[in-house]
């Protein structure tokens, strides 16, 4: 028996196996979980100096208070904004065939192939009101408000459109046919047939917009200090996530700020967490008045002018105020004046993203492989269950919060805790583990349990079933999850911020050119940084595709 | 169960029929009770040391593999030698018929390929048994009925030992050695086909296999010849000697089969053609007998001209071929329930 056999044999075993699974649910719960939500044990152990320097302190309590409010705002508005603008579009990726459909599936993921740090100052040289505005820009808005509601729209769009379009695409076209033959109109047969059934992909693409808009912490920042022309102050326009990577910059000299800052994080946390599970009871318990039937205007509305004015203003809509800002950084390398600059910082820093984004993807698939599996096989189990629900907390937690929940967890585990990259690694793992998981648990699920047991029962071991059998099936999506988590750890700033306040990645550096206002080696960073993005991109979308054959 | 047998497990949907399967072939463990292979308790053995092999309702042919590599699957796993594997490889393809698609991707298979090239994989681990989940359902009707034989055959060509897990009547009937009727997770007679056809050993029996018709009453007199039983209008009908004492309720059985249409006036039996189904070659007929219920029977189609809806018949049997059971204790409709 050779050694490569008896490690099969040794691995094969039960007790092994079950030890395997084990450790891989612990490491999810003390290595993602428990940092996560550790801040909320601040609440209790240090009550009182939440009460001191933050309850007793209206200007402080004003401030917070300020923020979250105006980060739900924002988070609401664009969730909304994205759904009425994605709608159409969604309609027409899943039901409609036209000519540069492909071309136009393309388009929509644009978005995320930039790090929302790049997006930020390229839709903010593009639409604020600056003293020297670059050419071609509009340069008309003047309100942070509505800068950022533009700026997170743009990254949130795609979400919402994946989301809709996946739900679309499969519900049965055959209820509205059927709808239609007992007389509906189109409109008619839409709204009070096919609506109601994909409340859950509306459930999706909402909580991954609100999330998404409320945890943005580098682009918001930078769109902030582009419209400022300087560096952020607290007297500014803030949000939750930006008010931390404030308070976390100063209380590198300040400790009294801690308190505040815990309290902000808390404050993201609970909330978002309430409000996440009020909107999915909301949209999937709620009866919407959908019953009622208005043949006379909805059959004019069905057809005619408006449905092709519906459909272009979407896409419209798309090109205008999703597409253009994101990639307007691109004038900068016609139009800007060249600086010279010490590259070696940028390398640097590019070097240390792509270090952190490698080391996290591995640990993420070498973890959470194991844990979808495990959440898949065992659907029944209590405890499948909650893994399952678990999973989704660091999604929905905005980063900002997180990287400091968890830089705070590490830090009072062991106060020598100063090796930064690994704090940032830790952070990074634990809010791009969950889009490992899901994509694998999504993969797995679609695949008939049969497979491997027939493998089983012609021999193979679990994990040889596991590997000849399961993997190559589900591989492309398995490399989908490794590819959005390594781009969202390489354009994460956010929680990077928020445990290490110098760290030296590169959407990290990116803040720090545009606070000192080197828009040209800002903007060239960001093309950099884009451009290595969207090669990743491009790799994801062809192994997406591979599985769809 | 016997080496080199070929039993079918034949009950409706939800019987527990895969179940049981699953837990001989070791992928769900048994609530209570031990799996013996041979003599051996393999209760808690893992089922890739079972040598049982499944093969499952889809085929479950492994989609990245090609036809040779599918396979080869199992013999790779146990590390055969490649000089064993070819030619393996080659007098398993020519065994089935696959020899030109050796590499094919299961989905450019046509239905009845898959199953054979799933069943080839199966023996090519030379399994001590085999374990067949409904292996002919999703093939189309013609073909179904063309590879019952061919599988009959393959299996005693090999000597396997084989269970068939179905709910068709008809394939178990016609490819059993023995089968077992399994319903509620309970096996309630194991037989020949002929004994499970002839002999049913409950009203459930004697109706899921070859539909019968249904007399209930009162056993009024029973000895060698056989019994007698009377319902509450007073009709009398006679059955094979039962040991269902004088005086108990009881329920007499008839296949549809053996249900003949009698003139008028030599039946006891009386009723009205309610319905007539053609078949093909024969002719269902359902007659509504007046405060008895309904009786079916299958006349063959040349004689279907005879007789038309409304029409007033008779209803009969042989005696000997109707079988008189205790009436069953929650009542005869949820006797012969299937679901």
């Amino acid at each position: 028996m050779g050694s490569g056999d008896r490690l099969l044999e040794f691995i094969s075993r039960r007790g092994f196996r079950k030890g395997w699974t084990v450790f891989n649910i612990a490491f999810f719960l003390l290595f993602i979980i428990l940092p996560t939500v550790f801040i909320l044990s601040y609440a209790v152990t240090d009550w009182s100096k939440i009460q001191n320097y933050v309850l007793n302190d209206p200007a402080t309590m004003d401030l917070i208070i300020g923020a979250v409010v105006v980060s739900f705002e924002i988070a609401a508005i664009v969730t909304v904004i994205d759904f009425i603008a994605g709608l159409p579009v969604a309609w027409m990726m899943a039901r409609k065939e036209f000519r540069g459909k492909q071309f136009l599936d393309t388009l929509i993921d644009m978005p995320l192939a930039v790090p929302t740090a790049a997006l930020g100052f390229s839709a903010a040289i593009f639409w604020a009101a600056t003293p020297n505005p670059p050419p071609f820009s509009l340069a008309v808005i003047s309100s942070p408000m509505l800068l950022i509601i533009l700026l997170h729209v743009v990254f949130s769009y795609p979400y919402m459109v994946r989301s809709l379009t996946a739900i679309l695409g499969g519900i049965d076209e055959t209820y509205e046919t059927a709808g239609r033959t007992l007389g509906a109109s189109r409109l008619t047969a839409v709204r009070t047939i096919t609506l109601p059934l994909f409340r859950a992909g509306l459930v999706t693409g909402a909580i991954l917009c609100f999330a998404r808009s409320l945890s943005e912490t580098g682009g918001t920042i930078i769109a902030l200090a582009t419209l400022y022309g300087r560096k952020m102050v607290e007297g500014d326009f803030q949000t939750g996530p930006t008010l931390i990577g404030l308070w976390k910059d100063a209380s590198v000299s300040d400790p009294s700020l801690l308190p505040a800052l815990a309290f902000v994080s808390i404050l993201l946390i609970v909330l978002a967490l309430v409000l996440l599970l009020v909107l999915k009871v909301v949209i999937m318990k709620v009866r919407l008045p959908l019953r009622k039937v208005w043949p006379t205007p909805e059959k004019l509305l069905s057809r005619g002018l408006f449905p092709k004015f519906k459909d272009s203003s979407a896409v419209l809509f798309l090109a205008a105020i999703v597409l253009v800002p994101s990639f307007f950084i691109f004038t900068y390398v016609f139009t800007g004046t060249p600086a010279q600059a010490d590259w070696g910082l940028f390398i640097d820093a590019l070097v240390t993203s792509f270090a952190v984004a490698s080391v996290v993807t591995v640990v993420d698939l070498v973890t959470g492989i194991p844990l979808a599996l495990y959440i898949v096989k065992n659907r029944s189990g209590r405890l499948a269950q909650l893994l399952d629900v678990l999973v989704n907390v660091p999604l929905i937690v905005p980063t900002a919060a997180l990287g400091f929940s968890l830089g705070l967890f590490w830090s009072t585990l062991d106060s020598g805790a100063a090796v930064p990259i690994l704090l940032i690694i830790l952070a990074h793992i634990a809010f791009t583990y969950p889009l490992v998981v899901r994509n694998v648990v999504g993969a797995v699920e679609g695949v008939d349990p049969a497979f491997e047991e027939t493998a089983r029962t012609l021999g193979a071991r679990p994990l040889q079933s596991f590997r000849r059998v399961l993997l190559p099936m589900i591989k492309g999506s398995i490399l989908a999850g490794a590819i959005m988590a390594f781009t969202r750890s390489l354009g994460e700033t956010g929680a990077t911020l928020a445990v290490v306040a110098n760290a030296n990645t590169a959407p990290v550096y990116i803040v720090n050119l545009v606070n000192s206002q080197s828009y040209y080696l800002a903007a060239m960073a960001c093309i950099i940084l884009i451009i290595i993005s969207y090669m990743f991109m491009l790799l994801l979308r062809r192994f997406t595709r591979e599985e769809v054959v | 169960m016997n080496d080199q047998e070929y039993l079918c497990l034949l009950g409706p949907t939800g019987a527990g029929k895969t179940t049981a399967l699953r837990v001989i072939a070791g992928l769900t463990a048994p609530d209570e009770g031990t799996v013996h292979f041979d003599q051996r308790d393999v209760t808690s053995v893992e089922p890739e040391h079972r040598n049982a092999v499944l093969l499952s309702q889809t085929y479950s042919l492994f989609p990245t593999m090609t036809v040779a590599e599918n396979i080869m699957f199992g013999p790779d796993i146990r590390n055969v030698s490649d000089r064993d594997k070819e030619q393996m490889l080659v007098s398993l393809l020519d065994l089935v018929r696959l020899t030109g698609r050796a590499g094919s991707y299961p989905r450019e298979l046509s239905g009845g390929m898959q199953q054979r090239c799933a069943l080839v994989r199966a023996i090519a681990t030379s399994p001590d048994v085999l374990l067949l989940d409904e292996p002919l359902r999703a093939l189309d009707a013609r073909l179904r009925i063309d590879l019952r034989r061919e599988l009959k055959s393959l299996a005693k060509t090999l000597g396997l030992t084989v269970v068939h897990v179905t709910h068709d009547q008809d394939e178990a009937l016609v490819m059993a050695d023995r089968i077992a009727i399994i319903r509620d997770g309970r096996i309630v007679q194991v037989g020949t086909p002929s004994q499970v056809f002839n002999e049913p050993a409950s009203p459930f029996v004697a109706n899921f296999v070859g539909q019968s018709n249904f007399f209930t009453g009162t056993v009024v007199s029973s000895g060698p010849d056989g019994s007698e039983v009377e319902d509450d209008t007073g009709h009398r009908m006679k059955s094979r000697p039962t040991d269902v004492p004088v005086g108990e309720k009881a329920v007499l059985a008839v296949k549809v089969g053996h249900t003949r249409l009698l003139k008028l006036e030599a039946a006891k039996l009386q009723g009205r053609i309610e319905r007539m189904l053609f078949e093909g070659r024969v002719v269902h007929v359902d007659v509504d007998v007046d405060g008895v219920g309904r009786f079916s029977a299958k006349i063959p189609a040349s004689h279907g001209g005879r007789y038309q809806v409304g029409n007033e018949i008779g209803v009969g049997w042989n005696r000997n071929k109707a079988k008189l059971f205790p009436y069953p204790e929650g009542g005869l409709e949820n006797e012969l329930r299937v679901d």
